[in-house]
């Protein structure tokens, strides 16, 4: 089991905003979707460090990544 | 390389990893990608071992999305943590011995320029502060004395991060650290100001707060290493794990310091700024 970031995507989508992808460490992991304008993460690539929760409700107060324990295989 | 290399032959597509059929598909090979563009292509540099949060991956990352001509340009690391990644990405790649980047750099950027006469190779180094202020102090410096026409990008975390917490010439003074544990008794090395007089052309020091910036930085230091001599960006990219920053406290770490002691600062000959100024004005004729 280990955290991976999770992004409320209604929320997100209120916004037009793309800030966490510009900051997160990975590459290819923390993406953003062309059309529907919200962003979305590559479970699989993701590390969980929670720096793109720190951008999003801290610097940006739009709280819309949450962190969530997943299982290996999910 | 060059655009020919990357290009998958006709009928071999279906036996491709698929990472590397997106690459040739969605990367920026070719193309003038901009940094903002970021979760929207195929990143040259894939999966790798650093640490969760660190900085300095997110640096290689920004910077490998920088490149302006990523086909034709080769990457020089050494141990330390940055070759974890620079190792990892579809941009040949040098491991130089530890402390002879530079060196390995100088001769490199000679061949291809007699290689390749009417080809435009760009050298680039990416070490940490361990590998070239410290152990690759001479080998960097006489690089700079020389004019050596290539870009030299120090990570620096302050520490020997890669073998578990040494001081290093960059840690800052009265730092203690696991293998230091007396606290650091001499001050931090000013790199920005010795590649001034070892004679670089073009200087920066910036902490990764900033993508557009570090971009923008990457981008002038690769082009005056092309056209006028050595180049030099000092980056700030801390190690969460020997300084003990809870990772989800790595970019607040890193804007602190910026205020601190890593503003952004850029130096560079009248040479380099007429050649800057003349490319502005370039883009301002066509936006016109
Ligand atoms: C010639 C040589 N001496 C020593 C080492 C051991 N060594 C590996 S990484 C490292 C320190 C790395 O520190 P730094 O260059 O600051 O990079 P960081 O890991 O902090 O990014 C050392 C001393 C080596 N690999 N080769
Ligand atoms: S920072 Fe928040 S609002 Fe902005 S793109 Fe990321 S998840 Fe969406
Ligand atoms: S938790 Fe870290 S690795 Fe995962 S998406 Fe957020 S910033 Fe990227
Ligand atoms: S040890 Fe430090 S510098 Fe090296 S990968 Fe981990 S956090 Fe980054
Ligand atoms: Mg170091």
């Amino acid at each position: 089991m280990y955290y991976v970031a999770d992004v409320k995507e209604k929320e997100c989508a209120k916004y037009n905003c793309k800030q966490c992808v510009l900051f997160c460490p990975e590459p290819n992991t923390l993406m953003y979707h062309d059309s529907k304008h919200v962003a979305w993460v590559n479970y699989g690539r993701c590390k969980g460090c929670a720096i793109c929760v720190y951008v999003c409700s801290d610097l940006l107060k739009r709280n819309c990544i949450e962190m969530v324990m997943v299982t290996a295989g999910d | 390389m060059g655009l020919e290399y990357v290009r998958i032959s006709p009928g071999f597509e279906k036996y491709m990893p698929k990472d590397y059929v997106d690459l040739v598909q969605f990367g920026p090979f070719g193309k003038q990608i901009d940094v903002q563009q970021l979760g929207q292509f195929k990143e040259l540099v894939e999966e790798h071992p650093m640490c969760a949060g660190c900085f300095m991956a997110y640096f290689v990352r920004i910077f490998y999305a920088s490149l302006p001509n990523p086909e034709d340009t080769i990457v020089i690391g050494t141990a330390g943590c940055a070759r974890l990644a620079l190792s990892q990405a579809a941009v040949p790649f040098i491991y130089g011995n530890y402390g002879d980047t530079n060196a390995v750099a100088s001769g490199l950027k000679r061949a291809l320029s007699i290689r390749f006469p009417d080809k435009v190779k760009d050298v680039v180094v990416i070490a940490g502060d361990g590998g070239l202020i410290d152990i690759g102090f001479g080998m960097t410096m006489h690089s700079w004395f020389r004019r050596e026409k290539f870009t030299t990008i120090m990570v620096d975390n302050e520490v020997y991060g890669n073998t578990g917490g040494q001081e290093s010439g960059m840690s800052p003074k009265g730092v203690q650290l696991k293998m230091a544990p007396k606290g650091k008794q001499f001050d931090k090395i000013n790199a920005v100001e010795l590649a001034k007089t070892a004679g670089c052309v073009y200087v920066a020091k910036l902490a990764p707060t900033n993508p557009k910036r570090i971009a923008k930085t990457v981008k002038r230091a690769i082009l005056a290493a092309r056209h006028f001599g050595p180049t030099f960006i000092h980056a700030y990219t801390s190690c969460n794990i020997e300084y003990s920053i809870p990772t989800e406290k790595v970019l607040e770490d890193a804007r602190k310091r910026e205020k601190q002691d890593f503003g952004f600062y850029e130096w560079m000959t009248d040479e380099v700024k007429e050649f800057f100024e003349e490319i502005e004005r370039q883009k301002e004729e066509v936006k016109a």
